[in-house]
């Protein structure tokens, strides 16, 4: 089992919702998760910003401290460094969109250790809509991070407005990503408000943490 | 039915510009509109247009300026402090009537400020940001979805009456996901054409001449009062706004943008408690809906008008409103975005309830 989990994708591809997810159910069996805000593109939107709901789930959360929370600047704090490198710790990190975001996981490369690294894919999102897209944006993430991408992750959403339908056309584009790459789909996110279970790939129940006002 | 995708606000704006026809985007980043300049950088070359990074929102307007005199549809995006560094050109532009869509992804000021959402640019937004007599037409969208709509309105109305048009987005718009649906793409070739006046080489024709000043006084004030004429027509013509439960209301909530938004939770929240709360929500923060808000305060137990700001809208509420209703005010600063709970306290503050 691996000690460290990263989570990488394009804007907006649901990397926070799933990390924070993913973080909370290794929470269920490990005493001591942390999870690191690497989002050095977002303003706001981002693991920092839902921190002290998260603390008290049970998680330890990593992010610049003190004034520097919401400064306008790409900063890493360095106790994401510890936590990767403390073999107590399950630890979870959350980097930011782009090629630009992922350039942190190629900072962090010496200390990631025995690490998983997903890339979450959103079929309902500009530029990750087709197969030809999801492999650009891939081949880019992988080479910009120098990173090899273990498995593939189904976040096929319109958010509030998401569908079972919606899903099964994720898993059916990535399947055949995945064919291509040679990357295994590791599974298919489905928001707790959708009954359905009969999915393609193992289902990861997921609540979300970060929302607006609906209309 | 078109395909739903689930887009960032300022994306959404993005996209919503190149389906509207616009094929130029100038700008120079500033959090937190950066997604739109990033947006734009990838896919202006997928559909033949251009997008150029200037060395400042100075050189942005500039260039935005030298484009709308071709008569071709051109747009900036910028936030707080680079919209207060554009004045001087917008006011440029205004005076040359030319049409562009420029969108401001407000932050919290004043100053260099934070990067949080704010509503602190309404007044510079709607009442002249730059010098002299001029008005720009300024669209806030409260939803994602209505900033795709208001994107594609604000360059019709651009060309419609040659003025620049603002979109006014805070920073939550900018940045928050939703659903969309955004239009099919517009003919280029059926777009204004602005063969009357715009810059597009004599080769025969007369020559057309752009200027933003005469050293005569009278012709100056000639060009004034074109301007006034134009303005006093948008002012018939394009208000806009939109009403919410508003039927049996006794109280009413004035907001706009994100706080609209958030306004509607307070409405529902007001309502379960027995108070017959309603949402008047302008989308066009110029020209300001006065007719239609003076007539809705009448008889109204009260009017609480909420802002991401000291109280800007409150202004126009009050001329508005006049005497016909108590008025009162929440507001937050800096960058704090209200919640409905905190709102709906203050609703009960006043009330004494």
């Amino acid at each position: 089992m691996p000690k460290n989990y990263a989570f990488i994708g394009l804007f907006g591809s649901g990397k926070t919702e799933v990390a924070i997810n993913w973080a909370l159910k290794l929470r269920e069996e490990h005493e001591k998760v942390a999870i690191i805000d690497g989002d050095i593109i977002s303003p706001y939107f981002r693991t920092r910003d839902v921190a002290e709901k998260l603390e008290k789930l049970g998680l330890v959360t990593v992010y610049p401290k003190g004034a520097l929370r919401n400064a306008d600047l790409p900063v890493i704090t360095g106790a994401a460094i510890g936590y990767l490198v403390n073999e107590e710790y399950k630890t979870v990190i959350d980097v930011g969109g782009e090629e630009n975001g992922v350039v942190v996981l190629g900072y962090l490369k010496p200390y990631l250790g025995n690490v998983e690294i997903s890339m979450v894919v959103n079929i309902a999102r500009p530029f990750s809509s087709t197969v030809d897209g999801i492999i650009k944006a891939y081949e880019i993430l992988r080479s910009v991070a120098r990173i090899k991408v273990d498995y593939l992750i189904n976040n096929a959403n319109l958010s509030y407005e998401t569908t079972p339908e919606l899903i099964h056309k994720g898993e059916e584009i990535l399947s055949k990503v995945s064919e291509i790459i040679e990357v295994p789909v590791k599974f298919s996110v489905v928001p707790d408000f959708i009954e359905e279970k009969n999915f393609k790939f193992p289902v990861f129940k997921i609540h979300r943490f970060i929302e607006m006002e609906k209309l | 039915m078109a395909e739903r995708v689930l887009v960032k606000g300022t994306e959404a704006i993005g996209e919503a510009a190149i389906r509207a026809g616009c094929r130029l985007f100038f700008g120079y980043p500033i959090t937190p509109q950066n997604e739109l300049p990033e947006y734009m950088s990838k896919r202006m070359p997928e559909v033949g247009g251009t997008f150029l990074q200037t060395e400042s929102e100075v050189a942005t307007i500039n260039m935005v300026y030298g484009a709308a005199c071709t008569g071709t549809r051109v747009m900036t995006s910028t936030s707080s402090p680079g919209f207060s560094l554009m004045q001087e050109g917008i006011s440029y532009m205004a005076c040359a009537q030319l049409p562009a869509v420029l969108v401001n992804v407000v932050r919290g000021g004043p100053g260099l400020g934070d990067i949080q959402p704010s509503q602190g640019d309404y007044w510079q937004a709607t009442k002249g940001g730059g010098h002299g007599d001029y008005k720009l037409i300024v669209l806030a969208p409260s939803t994602v979805q209505e900033a795709v709509d208001l994107t594609v309105l604000a360059f019709d109305l651009a060309d419609k009456y040659r003025t620049p048009v603002v979109i006014i987005a805070d920073g939550v718009i900018g940045q928050m996901m939703e659903p969309v649906t955004f239009p099919e793409f517009r003919n280029l070739n059926t777009l204004p054409k602005h063969d009357d006046w715009a810059l597009t080489g004599a080769n025969g024709r007369e020559k057309h001449i752009v200027v933003s000043f005469d050293i005569d006084p009278h012709v100056l004030e000639k060009m004034n009062l074109e301007i006034v004429e134009k303005l006093r027509k948008i002012e018939a013509n394009e208000k806009r706004w939109e009403e919410y439960k508003l039927e049996d209301a006794e109280i009413v909530i004035t907001a706009f943008g994100t706080v609209g938004r958030i306004a509607k939770s307070v409405v529902e929240q007001a309502r379960k408690e027995g108070i017959k709360a309603g949402l008047f929500r302008p989308i066009t923060l110029w020209p300001f809906p006065y007719e239609r808000l003076e007539e809705i305060s009448k008889g109204k137990k009260l009017i609480l008008d909420v802002e991401m700001n000291m109280g800007q809208m409150l202004e126009d509420v009050k001329l508005a409103v006049k005497d016909h209703a108590r008025i009162e005010f929440y507001g937050r600063m800096g960058g704090v975005v209200p919640t409905p709970d905190e709102i709906f306290e203050a609703l009960k503050k006043f009330l004494n309830v």
